[in-house]
């Protein structure tokens, strides 16, 4: 009975899961081969560019938190989400929103009243590093929490699916000694390189 | 031996040969994921993260802008004088007056700092901490590094992200062969998908 259970969780979990072993698997790709999207679009993060310009008449004291300004300001525009916020030298509210599929830059002069939205320009290496980095508990928002969760429970699935894939292989007894070679030569490889690297 | 001996047996024995990445990664995510927590906890010790072994001053030229060939011949000479030979490491101009060089192996990591208007070198060695140790590991990757050896960490990375979408791919065909468990598995890809697409469109 166990052992159907744990044969069915790995199997309905992974089915589950699926979509985030993709991502991380391709994600972990490009970041790995890093140095050919720099070669070929340079370094730093894709550039912006206007997406619109708009009025912001709003008013705020001078003591109001950055933070209470940024929510407004993205509220405003309909953009409230996971962002960062600062103020540059000129008085400027420069902010950051964490979009996936859309970063964008708002910038807000409270001198003239302007708003200036930023789209960051697509790449799809830069997406899938967003993905891969993407946390999400510090953030406050309730969206960004529930995918802290699900790359919480992610990492357990991976934890589980390498236990539960021990007890599998374990019960083919078959498949025992050839497994406990790439066992055996997996963990050397390993320890090589903690040791060397 | 039939396609579906082999897809289960490559399912199988390419996940025992990669388990010690498997999991390390699965492991060193959470550090990751909750480093408030492991930042704050390493905090109340009160202990400093980097200690100066050295600090002296060292003649040598500085190479210009945009060579990357140049700044990591740099490095190595910074290193040299700095006696750290072996190491893999990082050169980056943190600004117009200093340049900095991360050299780092899995247990230890050192920062030099050169200071280009005063020839002025320093040492740090960071304190070990078990959360930077998987989250070094976790990050370790690319293929700068001059060291065959070193480089073929990495292509063992590829292999371990070419692996996960082998057990996407053949663990889909052994699900397929289980006509009883066809319709709650479409429920739990179809779930799943769901649930990321609309993460995709919402985060």
């Amino acid at each position: 009975m166990l052992s159907r259970v744990i044969r069915r969780t790995h199997m309905y979990l992974a089915l589950f899961v699926f979509p985030w072993v993709l991502m991380y698997a391709l994600s972990t790709l490009v970041m790995n081969h890093r140095a050919l999207f720099t070669a070929r679009y340079g370094t730093g993060a894709p550039p912006y560019e206007t997406e619109r310009t708009a009025r912001y008449d709003g008013t705020f004291s001078d003591q109001a938190p950055l933070r209470d300004i940024s929510r407004t300001v993205l509220a405003s525009l309909d953009l409230d989400g996971a962002h960062n916020v600062t103020r540059r030298n000129d008085g400027a509210i420069v902010i950051t929103r964490q979009d996936l599929i859309r970063p964008r830059r708002i910038i807000y002069s409270p001198t003239d009243s302007t708003l200036v939205v930023e789209r960051m320009q697509h790449r799809t290496n830069a997406l899938l590093e967003r993905f891969h980095r993407r946390r999400g508990y510090a953030t406050g928002y309730t969206l960004d929490t529930v995918w802290a969760v699900s790359v919480d429970l992610f990492m357990a699935a991976a934890i589980f699916w390498a236990l539960s894939g021990l007890w599998m292989w374990w019960e083919m007894k078959v498949t025992r000694s050839l497994g406990l070679a790439a066992v055996l030569t997996g963990a050397a490889l390993f320890a090589v390189y903690m040791a060397a690297i | 031996m039939t396609f579906a001996h082999l897809n289960r047996r490559t399912h199988l024995y390419l996940g025992l040969a990669l388990l010690p990445w498997f999991f390390m990664y699965g492991l060193s995510s959470f550090p990751f994921a909750h480093s408030q927590y492991f930042d704050a906890r390493d905090a109340a010790k009160k202990l400093p993260l980097w200690t100066m072994t050295m600090d002296r001053v060292v003649d040598t030229p500085v190479p210009g802008e945009g060579n990357d060939g140049a700044m990591r011949a740099f490095g190595a000479r910074l290193m040299n004088e700095a006696g750290l030979e072996g190491t893999s490491f990082g050169v980056y101009r943190q600004s117009a007056n200093q340049i900095n060089v991360y050299a780092y192996s899995f247990r230890k990591s050192t920062q030099l700092k050169y200071y280009v208007d005063t020839k002025r070198l320093t040492v740090e060695d960071r304190r070990f901490r078990w959360d930077h140790f998987l989250t070094g590991m976790h990050a370790r990757g690319g293929f700068e590094d001059e060291r065959l050896f070193v480089r073929s960490w990495s292509v063992i990375v590829d292999l371990v992200c070419v692996a996960m979408m082998l057990w996407i791919a053949t663990g889909l065909y052994m699900w397929w062969g289980l006509p009883g468990h066809r319709a709650w598995g479409w429920l739990a890809i179809a779930a799943g998908t769901a649930a990321f697409v609309v993460f995709t469109m919402r985060l």
